[in-house]
């Protein structure tokens, strides 16, 4: 079901999955390409929660999606308030679900626990942009990166970000990437998909892991 | 799938490039020293090259440095085994 919700900047769109009652996944997805790239898989993540008697929520965030806002004029200060004040308004018990650098933007939220796929550091966003750009005059107001405006300021604010570490908190990772995990997955990254691609495989697996997860954090 | 540790840099290169440009295990499987890649798949856009570059950084340790590439560096998947090689510590 499609919905909406208020934060101070204005309002955005938001997806509903599952049921009326128990706790809610909120799902956050990385900002910018990666969105595209993931956002089938997200859902089809959610659908498979919804199935296990989990509900959810996946947002779009200011300057993303449908958002009213131009990209150029999103701030990280506005997302994570729009993640807070999303939060606050939900009346049930809340999970924070990110994929990549969606694990940037939880961190003020009240919610009894988090689950994040292949967190990514606003450092490594900021290069992995620099890249596709190819170069980033940060003296200029905005950048251009693959069809993306992006305000300098914003990646000034990225460049010191991370993922949030407040417990309890769950990683899990692909089996290719050699980082820390408390899961560990063998799939290819969607994200870094040049076609945006889906893995329903991935999407069962993960779903029975985020559940028993979601289940745990608020003993439900 | 091919694991960081495990695999050599070659396969882990092969997976890469299947990963990324979401190519068959046959496909890749077939890929010789001499198989051209830029220019030659259509997958292998500018936007993907970023997120090769990038995925080999990840899985394999290093750090790749824009100005390190050049035109031949992806000419083939023999010369992107090659610069890979060369990138990972011994």
């Amino acid at each position: 079901m499609i919905d909406r919700y208020d934060w101070p900047g204005g309002h955005e769109a938001l997806w509903r999955f599952g049921p009326d009652t128990g706790p809610v996944v909120l799902l956050l997805l990385p900002p910018f390409e990666e969105a595209n790239r993931t956002r089938t898989f997200a859902v089809g993540l959610l659908r498979a929660l919804a199935v296990r008697g989990i509900a959810s929520i996946l947002p779009d965030l200011p300057g993303q999606g449908e958002s009213l806002l131009p990209t150029e004029a999103t701030t990280l200060a506005d997302w994570r308030a729009a993640v807070t004040a999303l939060v606050a308004a939900i009346d049930r018990p809340a999970i924070g679900a990110s994929i990549r650098a969606g694990a940037l933007l939880d961190c003020d939220a009240d919610l009894a626990g988090r689950w994040q796929l292949a967190p990514q550091s606003g450092a490594a966003l900021v290069r992995e942009l620099g890249r596709i750009a190819g170069r980033i005059d940060r003296s200029a107001a905005t950048v251009d990166v693959a069809g993306n405006r992006i305000a300098t300021t914003l990646l000034d604010e990225l460049d010191t970000a991370t993922p949030c570490e407040v417990h309890p908190r769950r990683v899990v990772r692909l089996g290719t990437d050699p980082k820390d995990a408390d899961l560990r997955i063998d799939a290819a990254p969607l994200w870094r998909r040049a076609e945006p691609g889906d893995d329903p495989a991935l999407a069962d697996q993960l779903a029975d892991d985020l559940a028993a997860w979601s289940r745990a954090c608020v003993g439900w | 799938m091919i694991q960081t540790g495990s695999g050599s840099i070659e396969e882990t290169v092969r997976a890469v490039l299947r990963d990324v440009l979401g190519l068959s295990d046959e496909r890749v499987a077939a890929f010789g020293d001499t198989t051209p890649l830029f220019g030659a798949l259509p997958e292998l856009d500018s936007m993907a090259v970023a997120g090769v570059l990038t995925e080999m950084e990840d899985r394999l340790g290093i750090l790749i440095e824009d100005d390190d590439i050049d035109g031949d560096t992806l000419e083939s998947f023999g010369s992107l085994v090659a610069f890979a090689r060369a990138k990972v510590p011994a």
